[in-house]
């Protein structure tokens, strides 16, 4: 295996992980099915464009990014998603309606085209003798540094106890002083800004349009699917599993069999063990 | 009867003078709301029965297009046609049951899972028709076949599909009323309890999932003929998602709401898709305020101002017919626990529990929480495997059959927590544990099913004092928890079990109540002849009601024996009174 194949292979399953990482949240915490997830993701790639067309200097991406995303999410959770907590399927049906309504507006405001975007860092680095593209291993180190800053901070914290207390019992949880509409609200909004800044990480290596976000939503669901919920590690594995297969089947005969071989891998784990390899709910 | 014809005929009246009225292309383009109507109509008895959301219905839509298609190019002749046509959906809702019964074997749920599952062979199947492109025609899609007959498109097909939209709503119209509707609403509304009624409910979603993939079907047969032309994305991901906004802005509770759903969207988008940009977006909006605030849909709009003006009429309540006897076997016997072990990870249940019982009469068992009364119960009714051990009744082994093979053995039971199905009136109740073991194939769709009454039954409906009799039109969910109790325990007596396991058939009853029930159990042994094993902690109950009385303690038999003997058993008296060194 040469050094690029594992180089993009780290970047798939990095990047597969920060996408997957916010629907392990809103999924797997707070148990809502969002089915608009991929249009954070999307939302995300667009704020390159956003930050341009506004005229504002590119280092603002990032803080353009977190804020037109928080204020969607925020909006979304406070017009519906709140009114959904404990309903599994309604979540589906009603997120998948803010899915299209987000493509759509998108899609009225930039147009159907496909836009792209500059690389940050041009250039290419040299490891081993081989070229790899600086930007992507830059954002692959800052993936790794971000879950491992996540790790650390989830042992110590209680606000994934919290979490959980919440969505099993909220009348207890509110009598013991959890403050349910705030600590839901901010960890669905926390989990559609990672998704939106795993957006902007891939703009630069994409094609960027309103239909792009199906995509990431169907693999991160497979990721979870397969790694199973409620773990750090489980998601870090879906993502391997699924990020991994895609790409060396994909390298190995073409890309439409790796996209069937995830399919296939995906009904597989749904029919025969549908709560994953590493579960740590329940 | 009659009023499912005079809807279908004002069906066909609305439906048949389309073409005339409004001219040919309206009705073509009717035709094809419709066709996604008929489609949409098999996911709202799926999903607003049995609660199974399908996201990939366009599996079975596209693929029978494509099939369609082909043996449209191949066969001549109508007859072949239709072989061809009724040949194609006969194998897509086969192969839909078998997909669905392999998934749902062996669970009690149906939860997000299986829309997944779904939405991936979807997408599977959009991909491989993109990709397959000797046999699909690729994304340029599959055409150079003539419709169906040599129907006109523009003209003549549109009857057909007419015909076929009235004859799809007049088949579910008539399922709506037969006893089969009731079952499949039950495995929505609480599925372990139909289980304990003697209901493989993987089989009943199953055949609800094939029905549902043969109306799909038959709509992607008639689409093909009507559009000419078969793409990738007729048995793809988008367009199943369309077709559930259908059915959920439709309706999915109600026989016509799907069709309306896909007549008025189809119809609005077509109307203002191009002059009005922000069309997409009011669709959107639409459906999640339908999913947040009026599950219903329009046919819960329309059918609730209707009903103001024609009330229901409530079923006539003198005609009742005798109902068949149980099949299965109703045979007096002994239960046996050979030195049973049960064991969840690291949490050992039951550690070798060793007892048999006479062949008949009530037996008591006590015993403090955690003493594993209840998942000794479990384990007679299959819903915990044994780690170790036989349970035999009437002397064979019951310990490794699934829960809904209990009843055949003549075994009912009354849960813990009632469990009962709450969305149903209490006549609807009772008439699912009547159908439960009695009914054959044929006797799901007679109406003269509903009307069934059991000895067993019969003899605790009139009883002086349970409170059933004078709120059978009411809806369970609003019934006060006692009502319940009585409910749940008529409905265990029903099919007339020869074991019938009660757990605290008396929690939350009144005093009076509690007399009332205790005379029922002890009634129901004495004509039943057979055994009844109940789950108490009030001993005055024990006392009156017990012919033996097992008394569990940490998962160990303490004691077996006659309430007297177990009342002065000094083992029995630690456990109760505290430690007495």
């Amino acid at each position: 295996m040469s050094l690029a194949l594992i180089l993009n292979l780290a970047w798939h399953v990095g990047t597969l992980a920060l996408v997957a990482l916010g629907l392990a949240i809103i999924f797997g915490k707070l148990r809502i099915m969002n089915m608009a997830h991929g249009e954070f993701v999307m939302i995300g790639a667009y704020s390159p464009v956003i930050t341009s067309s506004m005229g504002l200097p590119a280092w603002l991406q990032l803080p353009v990014c977190l804020l037109t995303v928080g204020l969607v999410a925020l909006v979304v959770e406070r017009a519906v998603v709140c009114r959904l907590y404990g309903r599994m399927f309604d979540s589906l049906l009603a997120t998948w309606g803010i899915s299209i309504l987000l493509r759509e507006a998108i899609e009225l405001i930039f147009g159907r085209g496909y836009q792209s975007v500059s690389l940050p860092i041009p250039g290419t680095i040299q490891i081993l003798g081989s070229g790899y593209p600086a930007y992507r291993i830059a954002i692959i180190a800052c993936i790794a540094l971000g879950f491992a800053l996540l790790a650390w901070w989830n042992s110590r914290s209680m606000v994934a106890t919290r979490i959980k207390a919440m969505v099993e019992n909220p009348g207890l949880a509110q009598a013991v002083g959890i403050d349910t509409g705030r600590l839901s609200r901010w960890a669905f909004v926390f989990g559609c800004c990672t998704a939106g800044l795993a957006g902007l990480a891939l703009a630069p290596t994409i094609r960027i349009e309103p239909m792009m976000g199906l995509d990431y939503l169907i693999k991160s669901f497979f990721a979870l699917v397969v790694g199973g919920l409620g773990s750090l590690e489980g998601l870090g594995l879906g993502a391997g599993i699924i990020a991994g297969t895609q790409s060396l089947i994909g390298a190995a005969f073409n890309q439409t069999y790796g996209y069937l071989a995830v399919l296939s891998l995906s009904i597989l784990f749904l029919w025969l063990k549908p709560d994953g390899i590493h579960s740590a709910s329940r | 009867m009659a009023s499912i014809l005079l809807r279908a005929s004002l069906l066909l009246a609305v439906l048949l003078p389309i073409p005339v009225l409004f001219g040919e292309f309206t009705a073509y383009q009717i035709g094809l709301y419709l066709i996604y109507g008929i489609a949409a109509q098999g996911i709202g008895f799926l999903w607003g029965k049995t609660g199974v959301l399908p996201l990939g219905q366009a599996i079975f839509f596209g693929i029978s297009a494509y099939a369609g298609a082909m043996s449209l190019r191949f066969a001549d002749g109508l007859a072949l046609q239709l072989a061809a046509a009724a040949a194609i959906i006969l194998l897509l809702s086969s192969a839909a049951f078998v997909v669905a019964f392999l998934i749902f074997r062996g669970r009690s749920e149906s939860g997000p899972f299986f829309s997944l599952i779904t939405l991936a062979l979807a997408m599977i199947a959009e991909q491989t028709a993109g990709t397959a492109t000797e046999f699909t025609g690729g994304f340029n899609g599959f055409s150079g076949f003539a419709s169906i007959g040599g129907l006109d498109p523009f003209g003549n097909l549109y009857y057909v599909i007419a015909a076929a939209a009235v004859g799809m709503s007049l088949l579910l119209f008539a399922i709506n009323r037969s006893p089969a509707n009731l079952i499949v609403r039950a495995v929505a509304d609480n599925e372990p309890r139909l289980q304990l009624l003697g209901y493989p409910t993987h089989a009943v979603k199953s055949l609800a999932f094939a029905f549902s993939a043969a109306s799909a079907a038959l709509a992607g047969i008639l689409f093909a003929s009507h559009q000419g032309i078969v793409t990738p994305t007729s048995t793809g991901f988008a367009l199943s998602a369309e077709l559930v906004i259908l059915t959920a802005i439709g309706g999915r509770f109600h026989v016509l709401g799907p069709l309306i759903g896909a007549v008025v969207v189809g119809w609005a988008s077509a109307e203002l898709r191009f002059n009005f940009p922000y069309w997409e977006l009011i669709m959107a909006a639409a459906f999640i305020i339908v999913v947040l605030r009026a599950p219903g849909g329009i046919a819960e709009l329309l059918d609730n101002s209707f009903m103001r003006f024609a009330p229901n009429s409530p079923r006539d309540e003198s005609a009742r017919k005798d109902a068949p006897m149980p099949q299965g076997r109703r045979v007096a016997g002994s239960l046996e626990f050979d030195n049973v072990h049960l064991q969840a990870g690291v949490v050992r249940i039951l550690n070798g529990i060793s007892f048999k019982t006479p062949d008949t009469g009530i037996i008591s068992v006590i015993g403090p929480n955690g003493a594993g009364k209840t998942s000794a119960l479990n384990a007679i009714t299959g819903h915990l495997r044994l780690t170790s051990g036989r349970i035999r009744f009437v002397g064979d082994r019951i310990d490794s059959l699934p829960p809904w093979q209990a009843l055949n053995c003549g075994i009912g039971r009354k849960l813990q927590v009632p469990s009962v199905f709450k969305s149903m009136s209490v006549m609807e109740n009772i008439a699912v544990s009547m159908l439960a073991g009695r009914a054959s194939w044929t006797d799901y769709f007679r109406t003269r099913a509903f009307a069934w009454r059991s000895e067993e039954l019969s003899r605790v409906l009139n009883r002086r004092g349970v409170p059933l009799k004078n709120s059978m039109e009411k809806q369970v969910g609003t019934l006060p928890q006692g009502h319940r109790q009585f409910l749940e325990f008529a409905m265990a007596i029903a099919s007339g079990p020869s074991l019938l396991l009660l757990d605290e058939p008396c929690a939350g009853l009144s005093p009076e109540e509690t007399a009332l029930m205790s005379s029922l159990i002890r009634e129901f042994q004495e004509n039943s002849g057979g055994l009844v094993i109940v789950i108490e902690h009030d001993m005055s109950i024990v006392e009156a009601t017990s012919d033996k009385v097992l008394v569990l303690h940490q998962g160990e038999v303490l004691a077996f024996d006659s309430y007297e003997a177990v009342r002065n058993d000094p083992n029995v008296m630690a456990v109760y009174a505290g430690s007495t060194k």
